[in-house]
């Protein structure tokens, strides 16, 4: 028995190593093949999104090791093991709710607490949805990141199957609710599913809910940034009165007066400030700007995508010329 | 810029709930001993004296397994 479980746990470490970068470069691969980052993935964005991914790990990592590994030990050295007579199912729920409420509030309050807001606007200035932008974080926003030490001190009390399993489905979850692959569609478009769709919205993250958080607008019945703040439970957003259902997907995301802020100061803001005017990051800039109206962001959209069709007409001049 | 007052209302509220919800599974569990009569803390006081009689500083053949 004792072998087979040492298996299992040998499978879901090597899991949770290899198994969130792996869930994220498949399902990107998936849409780029599906095109939908076409026209959408500007360099400045695409500096921002490989930086975000690459750069924190190279930090939180080594950060990590010493909190398992000597801190820990340090301050509570007869902790170790301590729990480990929970049962795993009961370890499972107590660490789920745990885990999840706190990422809850962690969101929560970084989008209804002003001076917060800077430190998360990262990952809402992406006017895209998908595995580019899923780890689009600034730097301090992941490095008081609870879910990495509350893992960590749980694996170290004992509770560490239990831990793991939870991150494996919590990362899932996560990571499918940001993909621009929308699995949740079938769940609306055909009746016989309807009641799965009900369920399953109010419980977990779906692409729908959690598009709407992304939407450059809000209030419009679809796009709703000032809630929808769960990540692997939905069900504290329909506990505590900030859920939104609508089963659409909304037309624009990000946000609307964002105007392409350097990557240094996207992820390492207050140390590099932006040098855009009148941005959030920027030395003097407001700490939360006011969204512009809706008739400015459509205003914006349509001069986005004239001068793509420019640069794409005067890309394609030579090559009929040469012809 | 400072909090709606309506807003940090709610936030408290909402706190409050937030601290029986971390509790909720903690207490179902003991609940559940309780019904059941299961005490798996003591499995595992006695599965460490188990152990204990076969490291090297305490036993009979000082280490030895033969």
């Amino acid at each position: 028995m004792e072998a087979t479980i040492d298996f299992i746990k040998t499978i879901i470490d090597n899991l949770n190593g290899i198994g969130f970068p792996f869930l994220v470069f498949f399902i990107g691969i998936l849409e780029v093949t599906f095109g939908l980052y076409r026209n959408k993935w500007p360099k400045n964005e695409r500096w921002v999104d490989i930086s975000c991914f690459i750069l924190p790990r190279l930090v939180i990592q080594p950060l990590v090791a010493y909190y398992s590994l000597h801190f820990l030990p340090f301050i509570s050295p007869d902790a170790k093991n301590v729990f480990s007579w929970v049962p795993f199912f009961w370890g499972f729920a107590i660490i789920a709710v745990a885990d999840d409420l706190t990422q809850y509030w962690y969101h929560r309050l970084h989008h209804q607490i002003p001076w917060l807001w800077r430190f998360h606007r990262t990952h809402h200035s992406a006017s895209y949805m998908g595995m580019a932008m899923a780890s689009r974080q600034n730097i301090i926003y992941t490095i008081f990141f609870s879910q990495i030490y509350l893992t960590a001190a749980l694996v170290y009390l004992g509770l560490g199957i239990p831990a793991i399993a939870v991150r494996a489905i919590k990362s899932t979850i996560t990571t499918l609710a940001h993909s621009s692959i929308p699995w949740d569609k079938p769940f609306y478009k055909y009746k016989v599913l309807h009641p799965i769709a009900w369920v399953l919205e109010r419980l977990i993250s779906t692409p729908a809910t959690h598009h709407a958080h992304h939407a450059a607008t809000t209030d419009d019945g679809v796009g709703h940034y000032k809630g929808n703040f769960g990540n692997m439970f939905f069900l504290w957003d329909i506990l505590f009165g900030t859920a939104l259902i609508s089963r659409k997907y909304p037309s624009a995301y990000g946000i609307s007066h964002y105007e392409g802020d350097q990557w240094t100061a996207q992820l390492l803001w207050p140390i590099f400030k932006s040098k855009v005017e009148g941005s959030e990051l920027a030395p003097n800039g407001p700490v939360v700007r006011v969204e512009d109206d809706y008739e400015a962001l459509a205003r914006r959209e349509a001069n986005k995508e004239k001068k793509e069709t420019v640069k794409q007409q005067s890309a394609a001049v030579p090559v009929l010329s040469n012809n | 810029m400072k909090v709606e007052k309506a807003t940090k209302d709610q936030i408290t509220r909402n706190v409050i709930v937030s601290l029986f919800i971390y509790i909720l599974p903690i207490a179902a569990m003991f609940i559940t001993f309780l019904i059941t009569g299961q005490r798996p803390w003591e499995k595992k006081t006695q599965h460490l004296e188990n152990t204990k009689t076969i490291t090297s500083k305490n036993s009979q053949n000082n280490g030895s397994n033969d």
